[in-house]
């Protein structure tokens, strides 16, 4: 079954660039997949109108066989807690220690604080962070910072989760480190789904890649193709 | 080691328990962010509180205004001088037909001898009765208190043949009660001003707090969450803006009240009055209390709703 379909989507900005043009494939449940492509090839767009920061100008995406074009309101807020989102600069609260950081997604869903903290404690122990809870994003090393993000993302235990280059400013130790973690989640129900224009590292993932080109999809590469591109 | 009852699915308790908690952590939270910044928050509820203490202390003397002039307008007696050539009988004839009048409430009878007796009493006019002689110049008079219409009460009067004069002094309050009712209005348009005023003040500052958390209300939303929750806290920061100004407007008055008080009774002992300064009560304390916080928790809102439609997710 598709977590997400994307069916023959476009996206064009008002001053008439096109971001997406034409763009269709499904990301099945428990898949991981990579992104790619050059800087500005459409990406970071295609993963906006994932978590519906923007709308497609044609076209249909489906979450869960669900239109998310016809998502509005508070629905738009629903829809974005099934999302985990990942970012390149983190995006952590800088006043919030790391438990707090992590625990935002919980505390929106309003579970009560000692399931929080079970949840939390463990996703931090799952990714390395154990005794890193009450530190500060500041006191954090860049990759620490990485999984705090990722542990955020995936706290919430969402249906899929996208992340936006998540090792573009990590040593490459580290964003493989990072990968590894992304590849661990789908075991978990998770679909996963990374934008990264590092080729070297998404060639040694040996998952799923999708490239695009100036907003077109013009590639969609088996794991088992991989060795031959 | 992970915790195995962390795998268990998520299960958030009911929308309404989700509801009241995010509510009690938006009102807790709010109040950190007052005390977090206690200068810049104490500027913004002192000038809220000028606002409110300006309309609300012109209201407050207009209201004693009101007390003044409705002690001076219970005594709306018409008094009725009756031509020299009525003797006795015929006074108390006509005092005994005015009773009988609907229009009337009472009438009291003053002889020319106790209205002599009265301006005796008077040490500033003794003189000049004692002057006079044993000759008493007074006629009879007629002090009728109107049950009804004065106006039309003083005019008929005027028309009987046995009456001389009718003194009746209305004009001078309805002049006052046409004042007292533009001062009303004067302070309700200042209010409206004024509230304005304290709406665009606690809407600036909220306006301000959210621009310098705009990034985290970004990750907030990205992270699912509704309007409502990002909307809360700045409601409640409003809401306390607003009770705090209150409450200062509310102390301002007490403190003009108690400073005036002294002076103004007297003042009014120098006129032989008891007249005493009545200042903010209870219902109107809470009046104040609930209506700041209402105008907070407003201006707030409407800043908030401004800034969450901007960030609605852009394109079709």
């Amino acid at each position: 079954m598709a977590v997400l379909r994307f069916d023959r989507v476009s996206k064009q900005y008002s001053g008439g660039r096109v971001a997406l043009s034409e763009v269709s494939f499904d990301v099945a449940e428990g898949e991981m997949l990579f992104l790619t492509g050059h800087s500005g090839a459409g990406k970071s767009t295609l993963l906006r109108l994932v978590h519906l920061s923007e709308r497609p100008s044609r076209g249909t995406v489906l979450f869960n066989d669900r239109n998310l074009l016809k998502v509005g309101g508070r629905r738009v807020a629903l829809h974005r807690r099934e999302v985990g989102v990942v970012f390149q600069d983190h995006c952590l609260l800088a006043d919030r220690s790391v438990f707090d950081n992590v625990a935002l997604p919980l505390v929106l869903r309003g579970l009560r604080r000692a399931e929080i903290g079970r949840r939390v404690r463990a996703v931090l122990e799952r990714l390395g962070l154990g005794d890193r809870e009450r530190a500060l994003p500041a006191q954090l090393s860049a990759g620490e910072q990485q999984r705090v993000g990722i542990a955020r993302a995936v706290v919430g235990e969402p249906r899929l989760l996208v992340a936006d280059e998540p090792t573009g400013n990590l040593d490459p130790t580290l964003a493989a480190e990072i990968m590894a973690l992304f590849a661990s989640l789908p075991e978990r129900g998770t679909s996963v789904m990374v934008a990264s224009h590092d080729l070297r590292l998404v060639k040694r993932m040996k998952k799923r890649v999708l490239v695009l080109d100036h907003g077109r999809l013009v590639d969609d590469i088996a794991p088992e193709d991989l060795a031959d591109e | 080691m992970s915790d195995p009852r962390a795998t268990v699915p998520l299960r958030p308790p009911s929308p309404l328990r989700t509801w009241i908690d995010h509510h009690g952590y938006s009102l807790v939270a709010s109040l950190g962010r007052v005390f977090d910044r206690p200068w810049a928050a104490l500027l913004t509820i002192a000038v809220m509180a000028l606002s409110l203490a300006l309309p609300l202390g012109l209201a407050l003397v207009l209201s004693n205004l009101e007390r003044l002039a409705g002690n001076v307008e219970r005594s709306r007696e018409i008094t009725v001088f009756l031509r020299e050539d009525v003797d006795d009988a015929r006074a108390a004839a006509l005092a005994g037909e005015l009773r009988g009048n609907g229009a009337v409430a009472s009438v009291r009878h003053v002889t020319p001898q106790e209205g002599l007796e009265s301006l005796r009493a008077d040490p500033a006019l003794a003189g000049v009765i004692d002057a006079v002689g044993d000759e008493n110049p007074l006629p009879h008079a007629l002090v009728v208190t109107p049950a009804g219409d004065e106006l039309a009460l003083a005019g008929w009067l005027r028309e009987l043949p046995p009456v001389e004069l009718v003194q009746h002094d209305a004009q001078w309050r309805q002049r006052l009660d046409t004042w007292l009712r533009f001062g009303a209005r004067v302070a309700w348009v200042l209010a409206a001003l004024f509230g304005l005023g304290a709406l665009l003040v606690v809407g600036n500052t909220v306006r301000l707090d959210i621009q310098s958390r705009r990034e985290e209300i970004g990750v907030l939303q990205l992270l699912g969450a509704t309007d409502g929750f990002i909307r809360r806290p700045f409601l409640y920061l409003g809401a306390w803006y607003g009770l705090g100004a209150g409450a200062l407007a509310v102390a301002l008055l007490a403190g003009a009240g108690a400073a005036l008080a002294g002076p103004l009774a007297e003042l009014a002992a120098s006129y032989g009055s008891r007249f005493a300064l009545a200042g903010i009560d209870l219902p109107w304390t809470l009046a104040v209390l609930a209506g700041s916080t209402a105008l907070g928790w407003l201006g707030a809102g409407l800043v908030t709703g401004h800034f969450l439609r901007q960030t609605r997710p852009t394109g079709t």
